[in-house]
């Protein structure tokens, strides 16, 4: 993915690197001083209650906020984003939990929506309707494995499995994508569709992408990331590794009580509703 | 991994529904069509005449230029109510100008569509710099317009025009067909072409369907809402010229209620008034439909406060087919995300 692997410290370099990233909304420290490590080919689980400043952190990852200290490397190079489309040309893209799809549209029009290849007649830009479609069918089947039935019905028709695979689509259509941000890809998902869209999240790892999903279901999280991150309270709690660790470890590191938490504490689905 | 298809049961069934149910919301008003020929026949078999039926269009015309425009503006959940004034402000100018200073004719034409043009880009201004919303915003430019109007032609009616006014206007072609309908059919073909293959349209779905993800994909929004909104002004005028020919007469009144029909018949046709989807064949459905109704009522004899009664019935039984339809597909198993 990075163009020469230029060794640090005789460690690969990684994808993406956030250091020191801090950032204050008034007088609320949303993040505070949080460092974020990601490798090629990973999949990195961000969790945390609400307010634990993941959201701040994924936001500063794509642009949308700039931190008010920290920096971000992608591939070991210095970038500073002051909006998506900064994000997106360096690589980093973003499925939200809605999607951001147009519902009555098409996936083809989804898909390319804001970057249509246009075909000139008499110097009149038309839209390139069919290079679309056949377009979005191979970067659906190549990044997603998911076959579209019929590629002109609007995305609302589609199931949550196919929705979230136009959106992923959509993201990495990006030039030279490496980092796929997914918030809350399970949230509102039945169990059939979860596991697609889990089989997605690897589908695109697999193309050596690099992905951070931040959620709220632990159950989900370990069956798919390799590395999960924990924030409280807007601070970098700990970082763990799904292989060695368990459900248990880590929502004690979420709530903040001492060992032996998930004996008396939550259940990862109710999480979400507890503050 | 990378062949692992994604099918499931409900999915494939969701996916082959829709085919049908693109064109459900047509279903309405063509059954209603097919009523009305069904009654006629029984009822007034000349209806179906040749020249009746050229009436018919030559109605339709004004409302297919109108609702070709006001379809892309209302798939954008926008609304314009000003058409109306607008139509009669470009078009009085454009008499003025023949009349009291002696322009020529397709010069002072040229000059209504400008106006028209500048009437639609001073509503978005106020709609997107303003941030007033579109029905309030063209609600209140509809009496502006209708103001300036009333003044600039202090009272007279402007009569006997030069051609091609009046050829425009009530002019036939080909052994009957009328210029205008032409002029209505011309400006829907170029309707679907903008609507289904040139960003104006794609970008007008995409800001109606979902604001938020047109402006993260870098659509700029403003400049497209303007857009919608001059191409609004534009076919206002040519409506404005239109009904000048019909007549070859024309005054500041002109034009009242003309927004509420095109947007009725954009709305029969099956274009969803919250925006985001929209079709340029149901508009003709709709436009072809109210003028049938209203024709219908007329050779029948009936009084002309009926028409308004059946253009009501007609408005709430598409619109309510359309929801029962829509609610009916809701119900069979789609999870809203």
């Amino acid at each position: 993915m990075c163009k020469i692997g230029v060794e640090m410290e005789g460690e690969k370099q990684p994808l993406l690197a956030m250091r020191g990233i801090t950032k204050s909304f008034g007088g609320l420290r949303a993040v505070t001083d949080v460092d974020l490590t990601l490798h090629e080919g990973q999949i990195l689980a961000i969790v945390g209650d609400n307010g634990a400043g993941k959201s701040t952190l994924i936001k500063i990852l794509t642009g949308v906020y700039q931190p008010d200290a920290g920096e971000i490397f992608i591939c070991g190079a210095k970038v500073e984003m002051s909006s998506r489309r900064d994000s997106i040309r360096v690589g980093v893209n973003a499925v939200y939990q809605n999607l951001g799809l147009v519902d009555a549209l098409p996936a083809p029009a989804n898909v390319f929506l804001g970057n249509e290849p246009v075909r000139r007649i008499l110097g009149i830009p038309f839209l390139d309707n069919r290079r679309m479609r056949e377009e979005t069918e191979r970067i659906l089947i190549e990044n997603t494995g998911v076959k579209l039935e019929d590629a002109t019905v609007p995305t609302l028709n589609l199931s949550g499995g196919q929705r979230q695979a136009v959106a992923i689509a959509r993201a990495v259509l990006v030039a030279d994508l490496k980092v796929l941000v997914m918030d809350e890809p399970t949230a509102a998902l039945g169990p059939e569709e979860t596991r697609n869209t889990l089989a997605l999240i690897r589908a695109v790892r697999d193309r050596g992408i690099a992905v951070i999903v931040i959620s709220h279901n632990l159950e989900h999280v370990f069956a798919v990331a390799d590395r999960v991150m924990v924030m409280r309270g807007g601070r970098k709690i700990g970082e763990v590794d799904t292989a060695t660790s368990s459900g248990t470890e880590v929502l004690g590191m979420i709530v903040g009580s001492a060992v032996g938490a998930g004996a008396h504490a939550t259940t990862p689905s109710t999480l979400g509703a507890q503050q | 991994m990378t062949d692992q298809h994604i099918t499931t049961p409900e999915t494939s069934r969701m996916t082959r529904l829709p085919a049908l149910r693109r064109y459900v919301n047509l279903l309405g008003p063509m059954i209603m069509v097919i009523v009305l020929c069904i009654i006629m026949a029984f009822a007034e078999p000349r209806f179906f005449n040749v020249p009746n039926l050229m009436i018919i269009l030559h109605d339709a015309a004004i409302f297919m230029v109108l609702g070709t425009a006001m379809t892309l503006v209302i798939t954008a959940r926008g609304i314009d109510l000003s058409i109306g004034a607008v139509a009669a402000l470009s078009a009085i100018v454009m008499a003025m100008l023949i009349k009291d200073y002696g322009v020529n004719v397709y010069l002072a034409m040229a000059a209504s569509v400008v106006v028209g043009l500048l009437c639609g880009f001073v509503n978005s201004v106020i709609i997107t710099r303003l941030h007033v919303p579109d029905l309030l915003a063209t609600l209140a430019m509809d009496q502006i317009y209708r103001g300036i109007a009333l003044v600039l032609a202090a009272g007279a009616v402007l009569a006997r025009f030069p051609e091609p006014i009046p050829f425009i206007g009530r002019g036939r072609v080909l052994g009957g067909i009328p210029v205008s309908a032409v002029v209505g059919l011309v400006a829907l073909a170029v309707g679907v072409v903008l609507y289904r293959s040139t960003h104006i349209g794609r970008y007008a779905a995409a800001i109606g369907g979902n604001r938020e993800a047109a402006l993260l994909s870098g659509i700029n929004v403003r400049r497209h809402k303007t857009l919608q909104y001059v191409i609004m002004g534009g076919a206002a005028a040519i409506a404005g010229i239109l009904l000048t020919g019909r007549l070859n007469a024309v005054q500041a009144t002109v034009g009242q209620g003309l927004a509420l029909h095109t947007i009725a018949a954009v709305v029969v046709g099956g274009t969803v008034l919250f925006g985001g989807r929209g079709t340029m064949l149901g508009t003709l459905v709709g436009v072809l439909l109210l003028s049938m109704v209203t024709n219908a009522l007329v050779i029948l004899r009936f009084q002309f406060f009926w028409q308004l009664v059946a253009s009501g019935i007609v408005i709430i039984a598409s619109i309510g087919f359309y929801s029962y339809m829509n609610r009916s597909g809701d119900d069979d198993g789609k999870d809203e995300t």
